[in-house]
């Protein structure tokens, strides 16, 4: 096996805009085949990012290597990435196949080769019998994979994609997303996705990258930034969470503790980011407690079943512990074990591998 | 019923005067009033006949084509600058040009002159063609604003991404996209200055264009040729409108028969 260069490698990147920061300290490397997930909210710079990697922006500070090479000044038409835009930005004077020929003809290619190129895209798009379609002929998802196509096309190292499904309706989307697997698969093509739905990201990526007001704030593998956010705000962002504030009391080998003001102690082995101390705020998804004990579960809390919102597969507690704090717990549906009805009291119990502790801030 | 009366009476009043001169232009004799005494094509055996007339219609179609050309080139620049701009630069440029407008010929016309005379340039055909262009450009502008509006910047971006230089982004994606709205503002440009008078008499010097020949020939006489020259100057404007609207109907079509997938 060799060792190839990241595809993408961006170092100690900043862009202002006037007096305003939109990026500070970037550092980031893609690599070949990778699906890479820009997520964050509106306005936390994602967008910005992808810009500049397309070469509609420039870098303040710092460098961006596709490939391995310095692409500072180059514009966007000498780099080897394309983009899909968030409406499309589908060209309405052309048909299907001019849209998707189009950068195989400003480079001159073929006339033969292009036919043969476009076609084989719009197989893999199947849209075979759209190529003489108009743009304006077209549904939202079908507009989606001329898109998809047109960039495709041109054998890109990087497929930029800016939020390509924000625009289409939940059904579309989620048949879309399957869809943009199978085309990764197909074509192995480096993807970078831009999003603020954290659900797109997790179904997609091999990594996330969680970004927060121009900073990148946590780079990790879906389910590891899931089950171990090394931030309140990546805990909060991605996915539904409990949490609590507390102090810290003591760490050894086995993990640390943390104490609320009313005596809840939650025990967690998952080794933080940074080191803790002081007030800090305990994460506990509801999915990670139980109604019944385990072997060798050792931490639970008493409560009072508030309300139940019974949902096919699963069901959502609100459960109202002895000091007030109200606690979201998610169970399966089970025939073999019973559980709580409303109004009654009950005991919630949890693992350590489940209790995030993180900095207050 | 009492809306639909209200409506085909503002219809008439529009078009009975226009209809009126349409019918007349064939009338046999050279009374212009009823009763109606048959028709006869001699009113336009005449018009084709006078020398006079068929200059100055020249003259019109010269001026009111370099006008339309002037105005497309300017406008073309014009408008791109305006997809660029932010929007105070947009604004400013909207003051700037809806200013014109709202200026009186009269006063129009005389500061023309009196700028023609200081730069010493010779009142000519020129002249005209220069007027014209100050007065059909703001209306221009206007005229493409709001069809720019529409105009998606991200397609550029788009056709930069795909590989297309700027030039090439201009002329493939840009101009396409805008040509169907700087040909319609290239014709409303053209009409402007096929029928302008006022200004157009201040600085025309012994040039006359066909407003002007038509106004002089009424001052003695009201001839019944005013009505067939009136007319074909009413299918040429239609004729026009027609030919715009085909060229962009047949653009689309041969895009499509030009390629053959299988």
């Amino acid at each position: 096996m060799t060792i190839r260069p990241p595809v993408i490698e961006i170092t100690a990147a900043q862009k202002m805009f006037g007096s305003f920061q939109a990026l500070s300290d970037i550092n980031l490397s893609i690599e070949q085949g990778e699906i890479v997930t820009l997520l964050g909210p509106s306005g936390c710079g994602k967008t910005t990012l992808m810009r500049l990697i397309a070469g509609f922006e420039a870098v303040t500070a710092g460098t961006i290597r596709i490939d391995g090479k310095d692409c500072a000044g180059q514009p966007p038409e000498r780099r080897p990435v394309n983009m899909v835009f968030q409406r499309y930005a589908l060209f309405p004077h052309l048909d299907v196949f001019e849209n998707v020929a189009f950068g195989l003809k400003v480079k001159g290619t073929p006339k033969a080769e292009i036919r043969e190129r476009v076609q084989r895209m719009l197989h893999i798009v199947q849209l075979d019998s759209y190529a003489n379609r108009y743009i304006n002929e077209l549904s939202g998802g079908q507009s989606q994979r001329v898109a998809l196509a047109r960039a495709l096309v041109n054998g890109p190292k990087v497929l930029l994609l800016d939020e390509p499904l924000a625009a289409l309706d939940l059904k579309i989307r989620q048949h879309m997303l399957v869809e943009m697997k199978r085309i990764h698969a197909e074509t192995g093509a480096t993807f970078v996705y831009v999003t603020h739905d954290q659900d797109e990201a997790m179904i997609l990526s091999d990594r996330v990258v969680l970004m927060e007001k121009g900073r990148i704030v946590q780079i990790d593998r879906p389910e590891t930034m899931y089950a171990a956010p090394k931030s309140l705000f990546a805990a909060k962002f991605l996915g539904e969470t409990n949490l609590f504030e507390a102090a810290m009391a003591g760490d050894n080998a086995l993990g640390m503790t943390a104490v609320t003001g009313s005596g809840l102690r939650f025990h967690s082995s998952i080794v933080p980011a940074s080191e803790l101390r002081g007030k800090v705020i305990v994460s506990i998804r509801p999915e990670s407690f139980r109604f019944n004990r385990d072997n060798d579960t050792t931490q639970s809390a008493t409560g009072q079943v508030e309300d139940v919102i019974f949902i096919g597969s699963r069901s959502f507690y609100t459960i109202c512990l002895a000091d007030g704090v109200r606690v979201r717990v998610q169970v399966q549906r089970s025939t073999r074990t019973s559980l709580p009805k409303p109004g009654e009291k009950t005991e919630i119990f949890w693992d350590s591998d489940n209790v995030v502790i993180l900095p207050q801030s | 019923m009492v809306l639909k009366l209200v409506v085909w009476s503002i219809l008439a009043f529009l078009l009975m005067p226009l209809v009126i001169i349409v019918l007349f232009s064939f009338h046999a004799s050279p009374s212009l009033s009823f009763p109606f005494a048959g028709f006869s094509l001699r009113w336009y055996a005449e018009v084709l006949g006078n020398a006079q007339l068929g200059s100055a219609l020249l003259k019109s179609l010269t001026v009111a084509g370099f006008t339309a050309l002037i105005t497309l080139v300017l406008g073309a620049a014009a408008s791109l600058a305006w997809l660029r701009l932010g929007h105070r630069g947009r604004a400013l440029l909207e003051v700037l040009c809806l200013t014109p407008i709202a200026l009186p010929g009269l006063f129009v016309g005389v500061s023309l002159l009196v700028l023609f005379a200081q730069a010493r340039v010779q009142l000519s055909t020129v002249t005209i063609v220069i007027s014209h262009v100050v007065l059909a450009l703001p209306i221009l502008i206007v005229a493409m604003r709001a069809r720019l509006a529409l105009f998606d910047r991200s397609l550029e971006e788009a056709s930069r991404d795909l590989g297309a230089s700027q030039m090439q982004t201009f002329g493939k994606v840009t101009l396409p996209l805008i040509a169907p709205t700087l040909i319609a503002s290239a014709i409303l440009a053209f009409a402007v200055s096929f029928d302008e008078f006022v200004v157009t008499s201040f600085v025309a010097g012994t040039e006359t264009t066909l407003p002007m020949y038509i106004w002089s020939m009424m001052r003695r006489t009201v001839t019944p040729l005013i009505n067939a020259i009136s007319t074909l100057a009413l299918v040429f404007s239609v004729a026009i409108l027609f030919i715009a609207w085909l060229i962009g109907h047949l653009r689309r079509r041969s895009a499509v028969a030009g390629r053959t997938v299988s």
